[in-house]
């Protein structure tokens, strides 16, 4: 367990609304090693993006440990979790959230700025980043003046900007049309690869599994290992798992 | 074809009544559940609402109910309010006019007045005897003693003895006198005896005054034939304490007039003389009776407070209608004195127009903020199918019972106030029988409260449904950016326009119609106050005006200061000026309400603090040197003035001698002084005289024995220059010759002003001069009753009050009120005084800036929560998003004070020109802008403190949401 790069244990995450008690997560545990590029599979509310915020420490579960680089988070106090998140911890959100009254560039100096860059160095570096993800003659536009691919690619430009090591990625092309996803897929599997960075990603769409180098399924608030390599023509929605006896699936 | 049986559900027919009603309780339901949810909004919608009514219900129930009392309460507290006298020496006559006058609807009672000649030691007097000048007589080891006497009723006596202070009793028995002080001082001198209530007199009646200027200086020249009374009793012993009195006016003298008859005069009771005794003191010919004429306060107050003088006129002309020989005295100066006073003190009350008016702009940006707040729910309402008139349908229903609750409470809270803050009345102290009293005898204007709801409720509810019928437009057409940009500039122009007006009206109304008032008026009287209050209404339109053009300058600062933010912030300079970008809008009403309140506040407070200081620069002037002795009884002037100054720590003193006389048809006062001790001891200022210094014209009236020293108005009126000749008439002794014009004067310390009334100051006439003591005392006048002395430096005036007490134990020594019967202070009791209501407005002011400040910033923070919860996710600390928040607040709080301090400043200024009719009778020194910086320093930084400190717990309310909920409810 000390060697994998995160670690989660018996994880569960419970809410109360309105007098009834939701079960999102229920004791589950997984490992992800370094440079790894993980795709959590799972269809709408089975706790994929639950599970996801509880890893970039913006949310807290109910119960159960996550090690990250053999340390334990729900033990770090709030000062060490926001710099964990700012600058370990690359997120991009399926609904984008980008400041509406900040251009592309500036959206991706907030997390420079945040981790106390200069001004003039941390504009040098969006740039870049914009450059690098193929938008520098949209620096100067706001997000309502963005398409939707266009408005992920600033995302995945802001998440990488404070070079973290792993990334997270909820559904990031969720919105998108699939030929845009791809082109995002394509860019977030190459910056990752580049950067050696590890990453996350969830979807409910198995045809994006096929680039993960791992795919863990997560179903009824229980997360699964699957051997399977290539879920593309698997109809998982009436899929059936059989366990072997550590738990992973067979 | 074949007929195909279609299934028709039967209808369900329901009433057009119960269909009505049905709608009607579903949206008073949804009405009402709207109204529960939002509690917090709707507190303080009433309330701001509750308030702005209730504050204007009380200045009318207030108005209407204190002109009531306090017109009672005044012409009750006066002997009579006219006496009529004719030339024609027929008692029939005088009885024809008396039955007229008190079948007058405006009369409660006539009484009747026969004046006198009493003359004391005449006993031993032969006919030729020399009684004339009276202190210089042929006998003075054993002198005839003068005095005024009147025969009167006990009716009469008991409203003339308002103005008495009385040692004995003042109701006469059959045999018995009153006399005054002075006189009892004097025979006690001839007699060698104590004169107390009981003393047994002689005296002689003379119904005729010999003329000295045909050398009737005689005894015999008395013509009193038989009329003596030999052991008349003294009942009792007066002092004359009144100011505005008919009695006091019919005798003559008072106050500060060295000669003065009141005084010296002596009562006999009419009722209780034998039939005999009564025709030998009324009817030996020459001076004719007078009848006094008291009026009906409730007659008199019929159509208002300001028509109380006219109203007195209007008698006068029907007395003097009917009897073309009658001569009617009306003290309608004094009435125009209290509804001057009056309508000041009740104009200082438009002082809370701007707390009134920011109290209305809290309410309406509150709702404005609610409707925001309910965009989503309109375009729910809209999704579910509502039509725009539904929508617009269910806000108005809600804002209407908003109205209506705060209009139950506003006349509520509205009655309660008008009797409960005059009953704090002048010393701040709440007094149970006044609150009784109002309580009882409140008057309510339907019309007026009619008139104020409109205004208040009228204009919010119109306001309101303005903006909800904008919203639900934009709902429809949000995307219409052009239309939008062409209706922002369409409001800008309408603004600018509008201002531009208001300016111009202004500005208009204050050099024309203002200034031209101003400038021809002696006083600020009634069209004064009220042309001062109609231009306070202008200037705050242009205030606020002002300050919105000021705020979108404000706002452009804001924006534009990045290097400054950088430099002073560091990191977090970034976000701060992205913000302050982006919410143009709610920004612009932030940076307007907060740039007008501290603009306001500043205002208030210099306006405030000026009033304050001049008034008491002016009372100094007023009181005229370091000591002021006011005298009850004329004493001898230079006696007196080597007595105050044989005390230690007294450097020099001065005496006014004074007499009555007229120039051309202006009655004036003399004051004979000597110039170099005035020079010495008065407190003079710069504008004092006209053209030149004290010192110049004071060592000129030195110089020159025949100088004489007059008022501004008068040289004008007469065209004369310094050094032309100017005869002063009717002075006792006969005509001057000309006095020689020596300087022209404004005013002068311990006098006040030379020309007009100042009804702080204790004199009759409107109208006095100054010359060289010499020429009074040549006129025989040795006694006065005005004395100023200065004193040594660090002199124990505590000791020197005693000293002078001991010498003249009728001495009043720096009296806290020169004039106690100036009505100001009478109507102080019933209305506080201009700068307490100022106090007690920027009070408000203050709570309402703080009320707004919390309320937008809470808004505009709460619109920040998505970003709040971003900048968090992607690592911001909480500490550093709190820290970027309060740099921002400070930030624009700093700009809008920055600006609202300075625009206040001016504002003081300018309102400084058109306000002083509220703040003050009449500007006797020069007002000056003045500052009071502590209380400046304190209700801004109060402000400023208590906006920040406030806005701490939103801020920290706004970092406990949790992110991942945030993020979710973005979704």
């Amino acid at each position: 367990m000390e060697d994998a790069f995160v670690s989660v244990n018996n994880l569960s995450k419970t809410y109360v609304s309105k007098g009834e008690t939701l079960n999102i997560l229920c004791g589950t545990s997984f490992e992800v090693s370094e440079g790894e590029l993980i795709c959590l599979l799972g269809t709408s509310g089975s706790g994929k993006t639950t599970t996801l915020n509880i890893l970039a420490g913006i949310d807290r579960p109910t119960s159960g440990e996550i090690f990250y680089n053999g340390q334990n988070i729900n033990e770090w106090t709030l000062d060490y979790l926001y710099d964990y998140r700012l600058k370990e911890i690359g997120f991009i959100f399926q609904e984008f959230h980008l400041l509406e009254h900040l251009t592309s560039l500036e959206n991706i100096l907030v997390p420079l700025l945040l981790n106390d860059w200069e001004e003039d160095d941390a504009r040098e570096r969006s740039f870049n980043l914009l450059k690098q993800v193929g938008l520098v003659n949209k620096a100067m536009n706001l997000p309502n003046e963005l398409s939707s691919g266009e408005k992920q690619r600033v995302c995945v430009a802001r998440a990488i900007a404070n070079s973290p090591s792993l990334l997270i990625a909820d559904e990031p092309t969720g919105t998108l049309d699939s030929k845009t996803g791809d082109d995002i897929m394509k860019l977030l599997v190459g910056i990752s690869k580049k950067s050696k960075m590890t990453m996350i990603y969830t979807t409910h769409d198995p045809y994006l599994t096929k680039i993960a180098s791992r795919i863990l399924v997560i179903q009824k608030g229980m997360i699964f290992e699957s051997n399977v390599k290539n879920l593309e023509d698997v109809d998982y929605d009436n899929i059936i798992f059989e366990k072997n006896n550590k738990g992973e699936i067979l | 074809m074949k007929d195909v049986k279609r299934f028709n559900p039967p209808k369900k027919e329901i009433a057009l009544h119960k269909k009505f009603f049905n709608i009607l309780s579903f949206n008073l339901n949804l009405i009402f559940k709207n109204i529960r949810n939002r509690k917090r909004s709707t507190v303080i919608i009433i309330l701001g609402l509750t308030f702005s009514l209730s504050i204007l219900y009380t200045a009318s129930i207030w108005s209407l109910t204190s002109q009531k009392i306090i017109a009672d309460d005044y012409v009750e507290s006066l002997d009579y309010e006219m006496y009529i006298e004719s030339w024609q020496d027929d008692i029939e006559i005088y009885n024809e006019m008396y039955d007229f006058t008190a079948l007058d609807s405006l009369v409660e009672q006539v009484d009747w007045i026969f004046p006198a000649i009493a003359l004391f030691n005449y006993e031993d007097k032969n006919d030729t005897y020399e009684w004339y000048p009276e202190d210089n007589q042929e006998d003075m080891d054993n002198p005839l003693s003068l005095s005024n006497g009147f025969v009167i009723t006990n009716r009469a006596m008991n409203r003339i003895s308002l103005n008495l202070e009385i040692e004995g009793n003042s109701s006469m028995q059959s045999g018995e006198i009153l006399i005054s002080y002075t006189q009892a001082k004097q025979l006690e001198e001839i007699y060698n005896e104590e004169i107390t209530p009981g003393y047994k007199i002689n005296l002689a009646i003379s119904r005729r005054i010999p003329n000295t200027d045909r050398g009737e200086t005689q005894f015999q020249d008395f013509e009193i034939e038989d009329t003596t009374f030999e052991n008349y009793t003294v009942a009792g012993i007066y002092k004359f304490v009144g100011h505005n009195t008919i009695i006091d006016r019919l005798v003559g003298g008072g106050a500060t007039e060295s000669a003065g008859t009141i005084f010296d005069s002596i009562f006999f009771p009419a009722d209780v003389l034998t039939p005999y005794d009564f025709y030998r003191m009324t009817n030996s010919g020459g001076i004719f009776p007078r009848l006094l004429v008291k009026t009906n306060a409730q007659q008199l107050r019929e159509q208002g407070i300001s028509n109380m003088p006219d109203n007195l006129l209007a008698l006068r002309d029907r007395i003097q209608v009917s009897y073309y020989h009658a001569y009617c005295y009306v003290l309608d100066h004094a009435l125009a004195e209290m509804t001057n006073e009056y309508a000041r003190a009740f104009g200082s009350t438009n002082l809370f127009v701007p707390t009134i008016a920011t109290a209305v702009f809290l309410t309406f940006f509150s709702t404005q903020i609610t409707i925001k707040k309910r965009r989503e729910e309109i375009s729910f309402l809209r999704s579910k199918g509502a039509a725009s008139s539904q929508i617009i349908g269910i806000f108005f229903g809600e804002f209407f019972i908003i109205s209506f609750i705060s209009l139950i409470l506003g006349i509520g809270v509205g009655i309660l106030l008008s009797a409960l803050i005059p009953s704090f009345g002048q010393n701040q102290l709440f007094n149970r029988s006044l609150f009784i009293q109002y309580f009882q005898e409140i008057e309510i204007s339907p019309y007026d409260i009619e008139i104020l709801t409109i205004l208040i409720l009228g204009s919010y509810l119109g306001l309101t449904l303005l903006n909800v019928i904008i919203y639900v437009r934009k709902d429809i057409q949000e995307t219409m950016l052009v239309t939008q940009k062409g209706q922002w500039i369409l409001e800008l122009s309408v603004k600018i326009l509008a201002f531009v007006l208001t300016v111009a009206g202004f500005l208009f109304f204050l050099l024309l119609e203002y200034r031209k008032l101003a400038e021809n008026s002696l006083n600020y009287g009634l069209s004064l106050i009220s042309a001062s209050y109609r231009a306070l209404y202008l200037f705050i339109a242009v205030l606020f005006f002002s300050c919105y053009f000021l705020s979108l300058g404000v706002n452009f600062i804001l924006r534009n200061m990045k290097t400054i933010y950088n430099r002073i912030f560091k990191k977090t300079g970034f976000f701060i000026q992205k913000n302050m970008l982006r919410i143009r809008k709610s920004f612009t009403e932030l940076t307007f309400f907060t740039v007008l309140i501290v603009c306001l506040l500043t205002t208030i407070i210099i306006v405030r603090s000026t009033s304050i200081h001049n008034n008491n620069i002016e009372d100094d002037y007023r009181q005229g040197a370091d000591l002021r002795i006011q005298s009850t009884i004329p004493v001898n002037i230079t006696k007196f003035e080597n007595q105050i100054q044989s005390i230690e720590g007294v450097q020099n003193a001065l005496g006014f001698y004074s007499i009555k006389a007229s120039v051309r048809l202006y009655d004036i006062e003399v004051f004979g002084i000597d110039p170099l001790k005035f020079l010495q001891i008065g407190r003079w200022i710069e504008p004092s005289l006209v053209g030149m210094s004290a010192e110049t014209a004071l060592t000129q009236l030195a110089n020159n024995p025949l100088g004489v020293i007059m008022s501004k108005f008068l040289v004008e009126r007469f065209r004369k220059n310094i050094g032309d000749p100017i005869t002063i008439q009717d002075i006792r002794g006969g005509t001057y010759e000309p006095l020689i014009l020596s300087a022209i004067i404004n005013s002068a310390p311990g006098l006040g002003v030379s020309h007009g009334y100042d009804p702080k100051m204790n004199r009759q006439v409107t109208e006095w001069v100054l010359v060289n003591k010499e020429i009074i005392r040549g006129l025989g006048i040795n006694n006065g009753t005005l004395f100023l002395a200065a004193t040594e430096e660090n002199a124990d005036i505590e000791y020197i009050s005693e000293e002078i007490k001991k010498i003249n134990p009728f001495a009043v020594i720096n009296p806290e009120k020169i004039n106690p019967d100036y009505i100001g202070f009478f109507i102080r009791e019933h209305i506080p005084p201009a700068n307490n209501i100022l106090l007690v407005g920027a009070i408000f002011v203050n709570i309402i800036g703080i009320v707004y400040i919390f309320i937008s910033t809470d808004f505009i923070l709460e619109q920040r929560r998505k970003e709040n919860a971003v900048l968090l996710a992607l690592g911001g600390k909480q500490s550093k998003v709190r820290k970027s928040i309060v740099n921002e607040i400070l930030s624009f709080i700093t700009t809008s004070f920055a600006i609202g301090i300075p625009v206040g400043f001016l504002a003081s200024m300018v309102t400084l020109t058109f306000i002083k009719p509220l703040l003050i009778t009449r500007e006797v020194v020069p007002m000056t802008i003045h500052i009071n910086a502590l209380i400046l320093i304190v209700m801004i930084i109060s402000l400023f403190a208590a906006s920040l400190i406030g806005i701490i717990p939103i801020i920290r309310k706004q970092m406990k949401y949790e992110i991942v909920h945030e993020l979710r409810a973005i979704v």
